[in-house]
């Protein structure tokens, strides 16, 4: 009786946690149609995490909001408002909607760079939030 | 026919208030920058749109519900009629805007309830969605009602824009209004801008 239940439960969590790799895989093979043999990078992610773009005064980086850290719990530069860890370790939903990524890409690059993001950047970005460094 | 007083202050006020609310609404709902300035626009429109309820049953009679809420067989039938030599003239509000009327203010209403409720964090993803669903229905009437007003406009060679900002139309004098209405239109801004003020905190 309980042993489906708890089955059920790990390939829940598996699908979690597989997400976010195959969402950047996607990502990492759109940009490698673009730049052969690319290949995601943490490092690369977490320059580009940190990197102030200053295109906006209240959201100069991506930590305006969510801190130093990915893991850590954010704040809404403008609204004050609390924001959940981008990091799928400390926050299990987050990077498995793919709908929900690709809006929330569009709308901060847009803000924060100016310009929309490459998938080779938003692969880079996936690798360093969810497997750190 | 002469021009006589048939839109009161708190039925032009609330209007133009949906107009500016909902523009702004519109051009900053995908930025976080602006998000203070959308959630504010946003609330706005929905206080005016409550306001235009009450105002519907206690208002001057041109601006109540009874007086120009008709069937949407009516609207249609008064939509074909444009195409006529000599439509039907209306003092105030028309069958067809009198359905604009109810289906704006619903959407009004149900934009901003669902807009708000993703703001608060107490409805999912799936009520974002509702909300840009709702919003982008509400821009889709807005669209039919403007095109309604121009065709409104020419038809009747009346520039029916301008009435809603003097308040004044065409019509028998005994179909014309008792006043400004003043003093219901300062509570009007007051409860706009104390409601947005309160939702948007």
């Amino acid at each position: 009786m309980k042993k489906p239940v708890l089955l059920l439960l790990i390939a829940a969590t598996q699908a979690f946690a597989a997400a976010p790799r195959e969402l950047a895989q996607a990502y990492a093979a759109e940009a490698s149609r673009q730049a052969p043999g690319f290949k995601a990078s943490p490092q690369r992610g977490a320059e580009f995490y940190a990197k102030r773009f200053a295109v906006s005064d209240k959201m100069p980086a991506c930590t305006a909001c969510h801190t130093d850290s990915p893991a850590r719990p954010g704040q809404h530069a403008v609204t004050g408002k609390a924001i959940k860890p981008l990091a799928p370790r400390a926050e299990a939903a987050r990077f498995s909607d793919p709908a929900k990524v690709e809006k929330w890409f569009r709308r901060n690059c847009t803000e924060v760079l100016g310009r929309e993001c490459s998938a080779a950047e938003k692969a880079d970005f996936i690798a360093f939030v969810s497997e750190g460094l | 026919m002469k021009r006589i007083l048939v839109w009161d202050l708190p039925v032009r006020l609330g209007h133009w208030l949906m107009v500016g609310g909902f523009a702004l609404a519109w051009a900053t709902g995908d930025s976080e920058k602006w998000r203070l300035v959308h959630v504010f626009a946003g609330s706005t429109v929905m206080a005016v749109a409550a306001y235009r309820l009450l105002w519907g049953i206690v208002g001057s009679r041109t601006a109540r519900f009874a007086e120009f809420v008709r069937g949407p067989g009516q609207a249609f039938a008064y939509l074909k009629s444009l195409l006529l030599a000599r439509p039907p003239h209306y003092a105030g509000h028309n069958p067809a805007a009198g359905l604009a009327i109810v289906l704006l203010l619903g959407l009004a209403l149900a934009s901003g309830a669902s807009g708000w409720l993703t703001y608060q964090e107490i409805g999912g993803e799936w009520l974002e969605e509702v909300h840009e669903f709702l919003t982008g229905l509400m821009l889709a009437v807005v669209g039919v009602h403007v095109l309604g007003v121009v065709v409104g406009s020419l038809a009747h060679r009346e520039n029916l824009v301008w009435a809603m900002v003097t308040g004044r139309k065409l019509g028998r004098p005994e179909e014309a209004i008792a006043g400004q209405r003043f003093v219901a239109a300062l509570m009007l801004l007051a409860w706009t801008a104390a409601a947005a003020w309160w939702l948007a905190r």
